[in-house]
């Protein structure tokens, strides 16, 4: 058994036109024991930014808090709100301190930022657990159904997804792919995040 | 720094006299007062700072000098006082710059390295066993956030923003010059020649490519700006502050 | 300096214990993103010319499809990383900072030697730990220099190099065409074959071929230089109908702040 197994659970985030979205499944296990199907991974960031943090749920609590301070901190002293690109910098370099002895959480990061001349940039990226940054243009997964998030949304996902059209797209990835991982599961919280507002959605999934 | 149980050998050198002030950070205001004049001006596209440098004997080699000195692609800083002291900030400053990226991924916006270097300054005031720098710095830079500032620090650790200063020996005329030319909408090129009049005033001997040091910061275009971080190129910004050769300066004195 | 933004320098070993202690009761630690990795180097006639896929994989998984191996290391030395994908991200971004700073302290352009030096100075105190395997080159003072970093600090100063899981593929096709005095385009041309050579026999490399020209005049990046792996559009769409997805619930914050501007309503002055 692999401590990333421990809790179970998984993270996707892809890119729209001109919006991102991410989602989490809502398990915790204790192994192949289910404990609870309220266990949100994705956390805001700033009003536009979200993390996901699947892994061992003592990691997730733990680092949902460092980052929380990391960004308070940031947000403090250079009275501004981070963007999404540094604060994959942020997240890289906090998990990469720890190169031996990391926490066991594979980050994603979706969120949206305003280029100088108004224009929208999406932005998704995922580290591994000590923090090799993976910016992609399409979509990027982490957690215990990782392997069967890349399959399915390798094969749903296409460019320039309006954000209805997302939502459905990653639903269905998560949806599916989730019901053949064992350790993720028991219902699915998916993010949409546009230019002017951030929709939020829980979706019913099986329960076994 | 005072070990905790130094006892009476761990005293500061810098306590507060009966009237309230820090005598050791009036002297050390009293050796930038003495050195040379360093000036700074922010305009409307850009912020040039100058200084004069100055040597003792005619036999010192003072192409090994340098008063203005880049810390980060976007920031640069000249110092007024004592050269040793400016070292070892610029060598700090650098340093923070260099951490700050590894951190973030970008360097640092003007402000938060400005708030680093005099951390740093306001430290020696308040330690055992050291003495206050004895230098006042310029410190100029672009970033995103704040476009182009121009901030100066003083030995306490103080520090503020300028639209034009100027630190070292002229000061006083310098800045009455400076307040009487500047004004808010006025172009980098004006500014550098500005820069060069007022250092004129009260500069002994000959004011040439080798006595003057210029920096200045340019902003980048908007199409710059919009490519973000990411010059095709080599994968990072294009620097926005930079030296003036030797040539350029002479071109300047020219005009 | 207690107070600065960063924090302190160099590794925190503090969660060691807690993750021996999982180990000592029969977990798998979990494996890093590492990349696979055709990386070469190879000198021509006016300076270098770097290479690498860009394929980064987890175990058996693509992870990353297009991720980018060379590294920036100054304006005229580049770095191509293999092995773990983290450790060559950081690693070269360090000595590119440290270089930086030396660049900066000696007021020269800076040296490839003294970037093999810093790598293989780091890598061999952490007695291979940190898991990078480096190609350098670039174009100095002293002219055209390549080497090779090991991820336990031995270096090589070699006149074409390759590393990673393909560099036998690579290496047979340097060894097959590389002569002293090649031109740029036929140095770059052979460093695409090899790094394809790379991209079709070994698993762990894969998608395109990154290249960099470094010399004396300056130095190009060629990103995706070839893209023989290009996904073709597909088929027919798969996007589901909206409302395929039944929901449960849903929240929805607008980010949009209406400000109504309530002017004062005017009062007759008391004049009482």
């Amino acid at each position: 058994m692999s401590i990333m197994e421990y809790n179970g659970g998984s993270v996707i985030a892809m890119v729209g036109k001109e919006c991102v979205a991410i989602a989490c499944d809502l398990r915790l296990g204790n192994q192949a024991l289910g404990i609870s199907s309220k266990f949100e991974k994705i956390f805001p960031v700033t009003d536009k930014l979200y993390v996901g943090l699947p892994g061992l749920a003592t990691d997730v609590t733990t680092l949902k808090e460092l980052f929380r301070y990391r960004v308070n901190m940031y947000t403090i002293k250079e009275e501004r709100e981070i963007e999404p690109d540094t604060f994959a910098h942020l997240v890289s370099s906090t998990l990469y301190e720890r190169r031996f002895g990391p926490y066991f959480i594979e980050p994603v990061m979706a969120g949206i930022s305003t280029t100088p001349g108004g224009k929208v940039k999406p932005f998704i990226a995922a580290t591994d657990l000590i923090g090799c940054l993976n910016f992609a243009k399409d979509f990027v997964v982490a957690g215990t159904a990782s392997s069967k998030l890349f399959g399915v949304a390798e094969g749903l996902w296409e460019p320039d997804l309006e954000p209805e059209d997302l939502f459905e797209t990653i639903s269905q990835t998560m949806l599916n792919a989730v019901d053949r991982d064992a350790y993720s599961g028991w219902g699915t919280m998916v993010y949409v995040i546009t230019k002017d507002k951030v929709i939020q959605r829980t979706l019913k999934g099986r329960m076994d | 720094m005072a070990s905790a149980d130094g006892g009476a050998y761990s005293y500061s050198l810098t306590v507060f006299s009966p009237s309230g002030k820090l005598v050791q950070i009036e002297h050390a205001l009293a050796v930038v007062a003495g050195g040379t004049t360093s000036l700074g001006i922010k305009a409307s596209n850009g912020i040039v700072i100058a200084t004069e440098k100055k040597t003792s004997s005619i036999l010192i080699d003072d192409s090994m000098l340098d008063k203005v000195s880049v810390i980060c692609p976007n920031i640069g800083i000249v110092y007024s006082g004592m050269g040793p002291d400016s070292r070892v900030l610029i060598s700090k400053a650098r340093k923070c710059a260099q951490a700050y990226w590894k951190m973030h991924g970008e360097y640092p916006p003007t402000r938060v390295l400005v708030q680093e270097v005099a951390t740093i300054m306001q430290q020696a005031t308040q330690s055992g066993g050291v003495r206050p720098y004895g230098v006042s710095l310029l410190i100029a830079g672009w970033d995103i956030n704040r476009g182009q500032s121009l901030y100066q620090v003083d030995p306490s650790g103080s520090f503020w923003a300028w639209k034009a200063s100027a630190i070292g020996k002229n000061m006083v005329n310098a800045k009455t010059f400076l307040e009487k030319r500047y004004n808010d909408d006025i172009s980098l090129e004006d500014a550098i020649h500005t820069a060069l009049l007022t250092l004129k005033e009260g500069f002994e001997g000959q004011m040439t490519e080798k006595t003057i040091e210029i920096g200045v910061v340019t902003i980048p275009t908007p199409e710059e700006l919009e490519l973000g971080k990411a010059d095709a190129a080599t994968g990072r910004p294009k620097p926005t502050f930079r030296k003036l050769t030797e040539e350029e300066v002479r071109d300047y004195l020219a005009l | 300096m207690a107070s600065s933004v960063h924090l302190p320098t160099g590794f925190d070993f503090s969660n060691e214990i807690r993750n021996n202690f999982l180990l000592d009761k029969g977990v798998k630690l979990p494996k890093a993103t590492s990349t696979g990795t055709t990386i070469v180097g190879c000198l021509f006639k006016d300076g270098i010319v770097l290479g690498a896929d860009t394929r980064a994989t987890e175990g058996p998984i693509v992870a990353d499809k297009n991720c980018e191996k060379i590294h920036y290391i100054s304006d005229n030395i580049r770095c191509c990383g293999a092995g773990t994908a983290a450790d060559t991200e950081f690693t070269t971004a360090l000595i590119s900072s440290n270089m930086e700073l030396h660049a900066l302290h000696t007021g020269r352009k800076p040296r490839v030697v003294t970037a093999m030096t810093m790598l293989k100075q780091m890598l061999y105190r952490y007695q291979g730990q940190i898991g990078a395997a480096l190609v350098l080159g670039g174009v100095d003072a002293s002219g055209p220099n390549l080497f090779t970093v090991a991820p336990h600090g031995s270096t090589d100063k070699l006149p074409y190099v390759t590393m990673g899981s393909g560099s036998l593929a690579a290496m047979a096709v340097f060894e097959t065409g590389w002569k002293a005095g090649l031109s740029r385009e036929e140095a770059l041309q052979l460093v695409k074959d090899a790094i394809s050579a790379g991209i079709f026999n070994d698993l762990g490399s894969g998608s395109n071929v990154d290249a960099c020209i470094i010399t004396a005049n300056g130095t190009e990046m060629l990103r995706n230089v070839e893209m023989p792996n290009e996904r073709v559009q597909k088929e027919r769409r798969y996007g589901f109908r909206r409302g395929t997805t039944a929901i449960k619930s849903e929240t929805i914050r607008s980010l949009i702040v209406n400000e109504e501007i309530i002017l004062p309503t005017t009062e007759a002055m008391d004049t009482s």
